[in-house]
């Protein structure tokens, strides 16, 4: 199958957008599809082979942030060649609503397509003022996809219709490969603790840990916390009970080996988020390195973790319940092994594998009958009149 | 104002209420055909469903009550997709009751898969119940996602044929409403976990 994806987000920075188009290319390519990737990079950012640089980006302050775009007569002009060229069978457009060659690629093409809506945040505003003008070209979508429940319910309030779940995916076999380091490995009596996060988020939860902390030193004096993420430790050690900074590691922001590393070694991984998470990939990764898994019980996380079965789960905001739990855990080693064991076989459900595969039937159900994706001809006529009527040479 | 200005003005509208109509017929006869590619793909994944789920049964790796109850309602199911086989799909826009027939498939694939069969199933690959079971699941996937998709798709036509300019210059021809289907499509929870 020839499958074009499009991705708004420039490929100059990472970003999830960025990867989750990045890991979907090179599953089909792997597969032996077709894929070619449409995105904005600058000249001298090196690109893999699949990807089609549509030019440098402007920063734009759009819903809530600045994120980096580009648009324009000459950038919608390279999307309708890079349409006309690839002759694709799918077109995938990774968030059809933010000003960029998203909407471009869905304005001028025809025929199958599939969109991904990442953002569970969209600005009701912004998408009000601009429907009428967006109503037409999300009505080419022809299978709409949501990376999460949240993201779905973006897309059923302000978009209008469903939107299927498929989830980000996961490259679970770099985690379960990697090899765990001496230095991050617990003892019996001394767990290890792993917390990943910003650490000045309080969202992120490292307050309701470091309120957990004490209970835990206390039955077993030699645990130690290991914090990995960006953020201020000076601040974050000064906010904590004077034992538990005394126990903590601050690792800082880690290379994702060091982080596969970590999550393989460390005897539990706690994941004390008060809210705003919509799906939880870190604990996708800790179950697929094989990291005992104690979580607040957000929806999103319950759902990761098979209503509770493949991770421990405590009320949310309670430092007790994840003191107990820790302490529960800490010593009982089968107990840990039998959370990892079911924790490594539920984080398969997330593999890119899988995700991808749930990917290609979306594109089978859309293409089902369809010939391939053309450049919309409603528009290029009317295009054509425009430009004619402007005395353009185009 | 003269006579020539006056003509250029009522030639603008009329070209401007002309190409209005034209795009709009264009936007809702694209719309019409999402409808139908999206149900052609719907009836497909049902018979491969139907055929699927009829193999399991006569796979010989189930015990023969489930497989009775699997074959019927399969069989119900492929009847129901052949007495309609050459009409137009879209006319008439009766999905003709089906909706009640792949119901019971579901359910009774829903029956049959219990988890300790399906781990039976799974757990034995050189049967051939495995490799139909897989089948199985993954038509009844596809199931579920043509027909969000077909909704989605009918939601799109209704909305656009309320619109007024659709209505007064009736630019859905004789093209009837499309309607959503509505019919149990759940994947068998043992089956999916």
């Amino acid at each position: 199958m020839r499958i074009g994806i499009v991705c708004p987000y420039s490929f100059d920075v990472p970003g999830g957008v960025q990867f989750h188009v990045r890991d979907l290319a090179e599953h089909f390519l792997g597969q032996g599809h077709h894929a070619s990737v449409l995105a904005p990079a600058d000249n001298d950012t090196p690109l893999p082979g699949y990807v089609e640089s549509v030019g440098r980006t402007i920063p734009v302050r759009y819903n809530g942030s600045v994120a980096r775009l580009n648009f324009g007569p000459v950038t919608a002009a390279r999307v309708g060649r890079w349409l006309e060229r690839g002759e694709f069978d799918v077109v995938h457009i990774h968030e059809p609503v933010t000003p960029s060659i998203s909407v471009l690629a869905l304005w001028a093409a025809d025929g199958p397509i599939v969109a991904t809506f990442h953002t569970s945040n969209l600005r009701s505003r912004a998408m009000q003022a601009a429907y009428p003008l967006l109503r037409p070209s999300l009505e080419k979508i022809a299978g709409r996809i949501a990376v999460s429940e949240d993201a779905r319910r973006t897309v059923t309030t302000h978009v209008g219709g469903d939107a299927v779940v498929i989830p980000n995916g996961v490259n679970v076999d770099r985690f379960a490969s990697a090899a765990a380091r001496p230095e991050w490995q617990g003892t019996e009596g001394a767990p290890t603790i792993a917390f990943l996060g910003r650490l000045d988020e309080p969202r992120k939860g490292l307050p309701v840990l470091a309120a957990a902390m004490p209970t835990v030193l206390a039955q077993y004096p030699g645990a130690r916390l290991l914090v990995v993420g960006p953020g201020d430790a000076a601040a974050a050690r000064e906010r904590m009970a004077p034992e538990v900074a005394a126990a903590s590691e601050f690792l800082g922001a880690v290379s994702d080996a060091d982080k596969a590393s970590l999550l393989a070694s460390v005897d539990l991984y706690v994941a004390p988020h008060t809210g705003g998470e919509s799906f939880g990939i870190v604990l996708v990764e800790a179950m697929s390195a094989g990291a005992p898994v104690v979580a607040s019980d957000l929806p999103a996380f319950l759902r990761v973790l098979d209503g509770g079965r493949a991770g421990a789960t405590f009320q949310n905001e309670d430092a007790e319940a994840l003191a107990a739990q820790v302490v529960r855990l800490a010593g009982d080693p089968a107990a840990r092994a039998e959370l990892a064991a079911r924790g490594r076989s539920r984080a398969r459900v997330f593999d890119w594998s899988v995700v991808a595969e749930d990917v290609m039937a979306v594109y089978e159900m859309v293409t089902h009958g369809a010939g391939l994706v053309r450049t919309d001809a409603t528009d290029t006529r009317w295009t054509r009149l425009l430009r004619r009527g402007r005395g353009g040479d185009d | 104002m003269d006579a020539i200005t006056w003509g250029v003005a009522v030639v603008a509208v009329l070209l401007g209420v002309a190409w209005y109509l034209s795009y709009s017929a264009a936007r809702l006869d694209r719309l019409h055909a999402r409808v139908e590619g999206a149900l052609s793909a719907l009836d497909a994944q049902l018979v491969r469903r139907a055929e699927a789920t009829l193999e399991l049964a006569n796979s010989g790796a189930l015990d023969p009550a489930s497989a009775l109850i699997l074959a019927g309602a399969a069989s119900e199911s492929l009847e129901a997709h052949n007495e309609r086989s050459g009409e137009d799909l879209l006319e008439g826009q009766h999905f003709a009751g089906r909706e009640v027939i792949e119901s019971d498939l579901t359910a009774a694939l829903q029956i049959a898969l219990t988890p300790p069969v399906v781990e039976e199933l799974r757990g034995d690959p050189g049967l051939a119940g495995e490799p139909a079971l897989a089948r199985v699941e993954a038509a009844a996937m596809r199931v579920q996602l043509a027909r969000r998709f077909h909704n989605d798709a009918v939601k799109d036509v209704q909305r656009m044929r309320r619109k007024w300019v659709v209505r007064w210059f009736r630019l859905a021809g004789h093209a009837e409403l499309p309607q959503t289907i509505e019919f149990d499509d759940e994947v068998p929870s043992a089956v999916r976990a």
